[in-house]
């Protein structure tokens, strides 16, 4: 098979199953055999993906095959071949890697559902199914894309799944309106895509993003705007941690591994024209940096295990924003990778806790560990790979992303990733302590180790979670110049910062006694971060400006506009009545009238001579 | 027969109104079954037009009688890239109009029956005449049926909507009737002879003070049917009053004869006098897309909720229209086929609820979803549509329009800042189509009504399969349309340049603004679009300029 009909098979056999499902209601509301046919869907994708990968280890790979989609030529357009909207497949370092990111954790999250949903009825399952089969089919489209357009399809797909699996318990008031919001959202932000790719077009013709413009500023800055509501950047992030009403496992695969790391991928494909933009960049470096240290501390005070999780995808989001707006493509790329292996792992062992205790509040938990050994040590290999321990697979690409941003100069954000890089060791530690360890809550004392559905996916992804970062040399060379790592000044700062934010956490939650002056002095940190003023002033715009501008035009379009009319058309009738009485029907009123009418017509024709 | 096609396309459901008038009125089962079937047979004999020369702009199946020689009055018709996706539209429509709502219609069912067939007849005829005498007689024709179907099988306060939805269009049909008058007046004195055929009234050169008040007739009497802002209001109350065959027609296909209005007749006879006031035009476009968008957001009733969003749409299509670019006009011409399938498809959606529930508040729904899985998954992949989801149809029509207004050179400054708002829109549509899904089908149920209601049943499911696989069909292959659309739309924009040019060197015409004799001189590039590049930018931008500091004309 051709390397392109590999990729064919990634991302089309997940929406053949999606259609499958979706028109034999029979297979779909059967349940369990929806889902083992989506997982195997899944593991095909999986294996194709996985033997695109090795070939292009095998050699520097560079496939592209693309078909006319729309036949119109744009003004201006000289060249012929780019002057049609075309669709294909694109494949090279980044997008191979990536697809193994995808397809791997979605392989890993479908097994965990399996499991994890099972009580679900088996209408809904399938229905569970189908969705994440479409979804793995809008991801890999988004990922082969051969240009921004095809791109933006994927990306738009991706956004309608993340509507549907975030109200997928749709009954429940508060995940339809989170779902409302973060399609409200994101929508808001694509809009930027489309101005970008407006842009683009008018002055290249297409839609590729190895071209040279002297529009790339405006361009970038569009397409940043979109990542950020996609990526959930500081201020659009706001949808983000309401999507956790999704089921966990969605929130693994879409919410912290994949979807949202999009707009990074978007970023990172579209490097060539970022680069002509050093103001765009710099941008994303102060946005991405601010972002990260804002989640991060947000985080702390969250007592919702998902929460504190969704807050750190933010954060971690942000280092690639930073990395990225540095310019340093690999950085950036590099702690997507890995970031989606132990951000997915950390998610689908929290929702192994979660299904345990029933209840995500960090306070229903506690000493867990003993009752499950398996899926607490698969949290803790995630949260330290998070933390930057050395040894894992975090420290290496949130390493890299230091030096780099160092390396270039960019002060402020790079004192603002070493900030939250103790902020982030210490949020963890925090939630390591209170949910594993410590003394159980009620809820916790029946807790059990989950069945093998939900721990296989675990033991798949916390490899990666360990091992990935010794990798970093190869896989940076797939798609850039390899770096080569070692250890420096930046990396051992940056570590010692994070084993301080462990440290600091044992005192204020492990220790045994301790820590109530330490919590006492982090007290109004803590209260401003719990605020959620982000939140609160997107609500007042919402109801204060749109839904009362709304109002107003209602208003002025019922009484105004549609007033005047009827208006007019009562005063009409209404003239027309008082007009009526004239016409008597007696013939002498008649010709009174006729007498007087000419009398005066005569007088006027003789007076006015 | 292909030289005929469309005389048998006009012939056919008027001979088919004729046979329902002569059946006894107890043949009920009758009377509907050779209605739907001859409309059937009416969609297959348009497949026909398919079979066309599309790669040019000539006008195809062309067909010319002369009626009145006196006065020349011809039987002119012909259909192009620009009215065959209409067309279609329209024999595609009303039947899935007609079968499904078949069962909502209890009284009269004999006059329904020829209301509609009529209906089709005129509505195609207006699309396909090529003589302004035909045109207005079709146009009025259409006035006449629908009036009758929201009068007669309308909701409670169907009187007062069919009155205004009369009346609305009367003002503006009257003055168009006044326009056409004058211009074939003109016609006879500069060539001696009456003509109303659109091809010879088309080489009329006008001053350019005429041509701004004959322009202004035209318009007017168009803008009402599309409806732009601030012409909108009969709409919201003639959807909500009307039955939902009555509905989906009214939105699917009656609108587009106001938007098709422009293209065909407005636009090419008064080219000075649309460019003069393009701005405007453009201007209230936009103003309509969110208007209409944030009033759909503000109401409690869903059909109205739909009729808002048509206000926004078709604003998006107006906005296409006025970038004069290939991309604009053709993403128009898609758009509006879209709007068609789309808000069809919701008139029907909502339909389907107001049977069950006979009430159209959103309040009183909610969690549907539950009882009504298949209505609300329909219903979902409608509003992606709406919302213009790639992979839907909406999409391509709404990414070309905005795209073509943010390059258009007649828009020139201000094409950006349309393209801008107008993608505010989207971002709108989203808001309130979204909003009406949440209230409608997620959170728990609140109202015992909903409980039992039963899901879609086979007719209304058969009624919709066709509109959802044309949302996919058009969202993933739009080239077809797009292909055959194309030699119009390219002949049209450099018409219509090319006139702007034309005009300039008129002696009797004063304008002074479109471009200024050094380009007049150049050789013209065989693309219109290649030819705008060419001419430098500013007497363009200089126009809009001139029009905005002196007010509209």
């Amino acid at each position: 098979m051709s390397a392109i009909d590999l990729a064919l098979v990634c991302t089309f056999l997940p929406l053949g199953t999606a259609l499958l499902l979706l028109v034999l209601p029979g297979l779909r509301r059967a349940g369990k055999t929806a889902g083992a046919i989506s997982v195997a869907a899944a593991s095909v994708a999986l294996g194709a993906a996985l033997l695109l990968f090795m070939r292009a280890l095998q050699s520097p790979m560079l496939e592209r095959v693309t078909m006319q989609w729309l036949p119109h030529a744009p003004p201006g357009a000289v060249d012929a071949a780019q002057s049609t909207i075309q669709l294909g497949v694109h494949l090279d370092g980044l997008s191979v890697s990536m697809l193994v990111v995808v397809c791997v954790v979605a392989l890993c999250v479908q097994i965990f559902s399996l499991g994890y949903m099972a009580s679900e009825p088996p209408a809904d399952f399938g229905r569970y199914f189908m969705w994440q089969s479409l979804f793995l089919f809008a991801m890999n489209t988004l990922v082969i894309a051969p240009n921004l357009l095809q791109l933006f399809i994927g990306w738009e797909l991706v956004g309608l799944v993340s509507y549907l699996l975030i109200g997928y318990y749709w009954q429940k008031p508060s995940a339809a309106r989170a779902a409302l919001k973060a399609f409200w959202m994101t929508k808001l932000a694509d809009m930027g895509l489309v101005a970008g790719l407006v842009v683009l077009f008018k002055h290249t013709g297409g839609f590729e993003w190895t071209v040279h413009t002297e529009v790339a500023g405006t361009v970038t800055l569009l397409l940043f705007f979109a990542v950020m509501g996609k990526s959930a950047q500081f201020p659009l992030h706001v949808w983000l941690p309401d999507a956790m009403e999704g089921p966990t496992p969605v929130s693994a695969l879409l919410h912290a591994a994949t979807m949202v790391a999009a707009g990074v991928f978007l970023v990172a494909r579209a490097h060539p024209l970022f680069e002509q933009a050093p103001s765009t960049q710099l941008v994303m470096a102060y946005v991405g940096a601010f972002t990260a240290l804002f989640a991060a501390c947000i985080a702390v005070v969250q007592n919702d295990i998902k929460k504190v999780l969704a807050y750190s995808t933010c954060s971690q989001l942000g280092y690639m924003v930073c990395a990225l707006g540095s310019g340093s493509q690999v950085a950036g790329f590099f702690h997507l990778t890995t970031h989606a292996f132990f951000k997915a792992l950390l998610f689908l062992a929290a929702g192994g806790l979660i299904h345990a205790v029933h209840s995500n509040d960090l306070r229903d938990m506690g000493g867990l560990f003993s009752r499950m050994k398996l899926t607490a040590s698969a949290f803790i290999i995630g949260a330290l790979a998070l933390c930057g321990v050395p040894g894992f697979s975090g420290f290496f690409s949130k390493d890299l992303i230091l030096e780099e941003v160092f390396a270039r100069g960019l002060y402020a954000p790079f004192a603002a990733l070493l900030l939250a890089a103790f902020l982030t060791a210490f949020y963890m530690g925090r939630v390591i302590l209170l949910a594993l360890f410590g003394k159980p809550s009620s809820h916790a004392e029946h807790a059990h180790e989950s069945g093998v559905s939900m721990t296989l996916p675990l033991i798949l992804l916390a490899l990666p979670a360990l091992g990935a970062g010794y990798f970093g040399t190869t896989l940076s060379g797939l798609y850039a110049e390899p770096v080569h790592f070692h250890t420096s000044a930046v990396g051992m700062l940056a570590t010692a910062l994070g084993l301080c934010g462990l440290g600091t956490a044992y005192f204020m939650f492990g220790a045994p006694q301790g820590g109530a002056a330490l919590r006492a002095a982090f007290a109004p940190i803590g209260r401003l971060a719990a605020s959620g003023l982000v939140d609160r002033a997107f609500l007042a715009v919402y109801r204060h400006g749109l839904r009362a501008f709304a109002s107003a035009i209602g208003w002025f379009d019922r009484y105004i506009i549609d007033g005047l009319i009827n208006a007019l058309g009562y005063g009409t009738l209404e003239a027309g009545a008082r007009l009526r009485p004239l016409q008597t029907g007696k013939l002498q009123d008649y010709v009174y009238a006729m007498a007087i009418a000419t009398l005066a017509l005569g007088t006027a024709a003789v007076f006015l001579r | 027969m292909s030289q005929h096609l469309i005389s048998l396309l006009l012939a056919l459901p008027l001979f088919a109104a004729l046979v329902v008038l002569f059946t006894p009125r107890q043949m009920v089962g009758f009377i509907r079954g050779i209605t739907v079937l001859a409309m059937l047979a009416e969609l297959v004999a348009s497949f026909g037009l398919l079979d066309g020369h599309y790669e040019t702009a000539a006008m195809q199946f062309p067909e010319r009688h002369v009626l009145v020689p006196t006065y020349g009055i011809t039987y002119s018709v012909g259909v192009d890239g620009i009215s065959l996706w209409l067309v279609l539209l329209t024999t595609f429509i009303t039947p899935l109009a007609t079968y499904a709502s078949w069962t909502h219609i209890g009284t009269k069912v004999k006059e329904y029956a020829i209301c509609l067939l009529m209906l089709e007849g005129a509505m195609l005829g207006a699309f396909f005449a090529l003589d302004l005498f035909i045109f207005y007689v079709f146009w009025e024709l259409m006035l006449v049926p629908m009036v009758l179907i929201i009068g007669i099988w309308g909701g409670v306060q169907r009187i007062y909507a069919a009155v205004k939805f009369f009346l609305f269009t009367m003002v503006g049909s009257v003055l168009m009737l006044v326009a056409i008058l004058y211009l074939v007046a003109q016609y006879k004195a500069q060539t001696g002879h009456y003509s109303f055929e659109l091809a010879e009234l088309k080489l009329l050169l006008l001053p350019l003070k005429a041509q701004l008040w004959l322009f202004a007739a035209f318009a007017l009497a168009f803008a009402i049917k599309v409806p732009m802002f601030p012409f909108h209001t009969w709409l919201p109350d003639a959807h909500v009053q009307a039955p939902t065959g009555g509905s989906v027609i009214l939105a699917a296909v009656l609108l587009k004869l106001g938007t098709y209005g422009f293209l065909r007749f407005a636009m090419p006879l008064f080219p000075s006098g649309s460019h003069r006031m393009g701005p405007f035009i453009a201007g209230l476009a936009v103003t309509g897309i969110i208007y209409g968008a944030y009033c759909a957001w503000q109401q409690q009733d869903v059909k109205k909720l739909v009729a808002y969003s048509s206000v926004s749409h078709l604003g998006f299509v107006m906005l296409g229209i006025y970038s004069i670019t290939s991309h604009g006009l053709s993403g128009s011409i898609l758009q509006m086929v879209n709007h068609g399938i789309s808000t069809g498809a919701l008139f029907l959606l909502v339909g389907v609820i107001y049977e069950r529930r006979h009430t159209r508040n959103l309040d009183e729904f909610g969690g549907l979803a539950k009882v009504m899985p298949a209505y609300a998954a329909v219903f979902v992949i409608v509003t992606m549509s709406s919302v213009g989801l790639p992979t839907t149809n909406g999409f391509i029509g709404e990414f070309m329009i905005l795209a073509g207004a943010f390059m258009s050179a007649h828009l020139g400054i201000s094409g950006p800042l349309c393209a801008f708002l107008g993608a505010t829109g989207v971002i709108l549509a989203a808001v309130y189509m979204l909003h009406a899904v949440l209230k409608m089908f997620w959170g728990p149920i609140t109202k015992p009504e909903n409980e039992g209601l039963p899901d879609l049943t086979r007719r209304e499911g058969i009624a919709l399969a066709p509109l959802l696989l044309l949302i996919f069909y058009i969202g993933l292959f739009p080239g077809r349309m797009l292909d055959s659309m194309k030699a119009s739309v390219d002949t049209f924009a450099s018409e219509y340049t090319n006139k702007l040019a034309q005009g300039d060197r008129h002696p009797t015409t004063r304008d002074i603004l479109v471009v200024g004799p050094q380009t007049a001189a150049l050789p013209q590039p065989a693309s219109p679009l290649a030819r705008l590049d060419a001419a430098p930018r500013k007497p363009a931008v200089r126009a809009v300029a001139d029009v905005v500091a002196g007010g509209a004309p």
